[in-house]
């Protein structure tokens, strides 16, 4: 059989190119007028910038708010993810290796409460976070997102069923307790679950506006997401100053989209397929 | 004594679930209990006294506009979405199938939005759809010397402007979906239907579009969930409004019970919203399992 030379061009490449070109749009939009003085953007909003004029960015640097806004939500991602994964592997454990009726019983439980939306319950949910005094609180959102984990746990009870019961029994003989078993083990065998999870809850978090919106009321704990919201209303007629922020905001996630690229595409479809 | 360590054995693993129990039931399970208990009786927040009173505050739900209307609005948005992403991301994934550097650049670009903020895109999207002359898309409409338009000014077109900014933000996220289920379709399939002598498009009729189903499956059924939960895009884009003509269920669960207090009213429509997103998702937990069941 002969082999067919690559092909680097398709006819498809004809129509989709100029349609990212105007997909693209609204982003070009934002990110020049970021360039452009107040009264500049207002007399001609879409055309190029005449002159490169940092003041914008200079002025928001300028303001220890950004980087206060970042720290929290780097904080709160962060630690929010992690004990995700974490809590959310360490269900599926028992649920897989010691299947009996409790934990039967409990994977049903965590069934019903995955498929409450959130938001429907938000007002007897303040309530309770009142009650624990974690409203207005950095780790009271982290706990609160703790919540996210079962999504976590359903991928993990399917990816942890494919590990060979062999490897673990054999642990067991040989004098492990059934902790190391989970921590030195089956844990470092979950890398592909880790990272989809990780994915999936880092753009969620990073990107969430409901949750802190209505949880972290004090500017000093607002996250980025937040930090944009609230100059909306303040920049409300200096549109380059809130555009300015609006980039400055989704240059992190961004750079972790760059990075992670592959792996987010995989791991978002392997999550929407299973879950 | 063997009794007993396997009984030390077996806590040890129950232990591993706790965390999870323990942050499930505080955050989820009891507030989804006060939720559905301040449905049915005439909880006001503040007095300790509270009756039971039926379906009374259901019944307010339907008789109540603003309610009606965001019922309307949520439901309207993920039919249309529903339906507009599916058409959309389909011919999307096929004409994105190849692997060249071209094409990973442009799944680059459609899945773009999928990792910005929907607030953040809101509030693009607003500055552009601006009614007034200035706005980019009424300027850019100047150029070509016709007239500004309200775009976001009424209630129907805000409507149709918010439905298209949410196909422009998940469009490249679910073909990204059904690519991943085209490319897991194995090429055996094409070599020998074309051996046998089938055309191009009897092959596209006959074997991609039925492997695709599961895809199909799983994107309806997230667009309608998602759909359903959806407040982000609209609020950043048009607060609502015109007026309340705008607001989504979760607006005006917010509205109603974080703001203005009204438990009763609140916590009724957000007990009918628990009950439609469960429907779907008991869907789609069935066909999932039944499709496993199929292959397996």
């Amino acid at each position: 059989m002969k082999k067919q030379k690559e092909q680097k061009f398709f006819l498809s490449d004809f129509i989709l190119i100029p349609i990212c070109v105007i997909f693209l749009y609204p982003f070009y939009y934002l990110v020049i007028n970021t360039f452009k003085p107040m009264q500049e953007m207002s007399f001609n909003p879409v055309a190029f910038p005449t002159q490169l004029f940092l003041e914008n960015y200079k002025d928001i640097f300028a303001q220890g708010q950004i980087y206060r806004a970042f720290g929290n939500t780097l904080i709160i991602t962060v630690c929010s993810v992690l004990l995700i994964v974490l809590i959310g592997e360490m269900a599926a454990y028992p649920i897989v290796f010691n299947a009996n009726k409790l934990n039967n019983a409990f994977m049903v439980y965590l069934m019903v409460g995955f498929l409450v939306p959130f938001q429907a319950i938000l007002l007897s949910l303040f309530e309770v976070m009142q009650a624990l005094h974690l409203i207005d609180t950095i780790h009271g959102m982290i706990l609160f997102y703790c919540n996210g984990s079962a999504l976590t746990v359903f991928l993990a009870v399917g990816y942890m069923r494919t590990i060979p019961r062999e490897l673990t029994e054999a642990a067991i003989v040989d004098g492990c307790s059934v902790g190391r078993v989970f921590f030195s083990i089956v844990f470092p065998l979950m890398k592909p679950i880790t990272a989809t999870s990780i994915i999936f809850n880092t753009m969620w978090i990073w990107n969430d506006f409901i949750a802190p919106n209505i949880f972290l009321n004090t500017r000093m704990k607002g996250t980025i997401v937040l930090e944009v919201f609230r100059a909306k209303g303040q920049f409300s007629v200096d549109w380059p100053r809130f555009m300015t922020l609006s980039v400055i905001s989704i240059f992190p996630i961004v750079v972790f989209y760059l990075f992670m690229q592959k792996h987010i595409i995989k791991g978002l479809t392997a999550g929407a397929v299973k879950g | 004594m063997k009794k007993k360590r396997k009984l030390v054995k077996q806590i040890q693993y129950e232990i591993f679930f706790l965390p999870a129990l323990i942050a499930f039931t505080t955050f989820t399970i009891i507030p989804l209990i006060k939720t559905i208990m301040y449905s049915v009786t005439d909880f006001n927040g503040i007095s300790h006294e509270y009756r039971f009173v039926g379906l009374k505050n259901f019944i307010g739900v339907f008789q109540d506009e603003v309610m009606r209307q965001a019922l309307f609005n949520t439901l309207f948005y993920t039919f249309c979405t529903m339906l507009l992403i599916n058409c959309l991301s389909i011919p999307l994934a096929i004409f994105l199938d190849k692997k060249t550097k071209l094409k990973s650049a442009e799944r680059a670009v459609f899945f773009f939005p999928s990792i910005v903020s929907a607030l953040l895109l809101g509030y693009i999207w607003g500055y552009i759809l601006s009614p007034l002359p200035t706005g980019a898309a009424n300027s850019l409409l100047g150029v070509f010397g016709l007239s500004p338009i309200g775009w976001t000014s009424t209630s129907w077109g805000a409507r149709l402007c918010i439905i298209a900014v949410a196909v422009w933000t998940s469009t490249g996220w679910h073909a990204t979906v059904y690519l991943a289920y085209l490319q897991a379709i194995s090429t055996e399939y094409y070599e020998a239907a074309s051996i046998d002598g089938a055309s191009k498009w009897k092959q596209f009729t006959q074997i991609t579009i039925p492997l695709l189903a599961p895809g199909f499956t799983v994107n309806t059924l997230l667009l309608l969930t998602n759909g359903l939960k959806v407040y982000d895009l609209p609020y950043a884009l048009t607060k609502g409004g015109p007026g309340f003509s705008n607001y989504t269920v979760t607006q005006v669960i917010i509205q109603r019970g974080i703001s203005e207090k009204q438990y009763g009213a609140s916590t009724a429509l957000a007990t009918i919203f628990i009950i439609l997103v469960m429907i779907i998702s008991c869907v789609q937990f069935m066909t999932m399992r039944k499709r496993e069941e199929d292959i397996s």
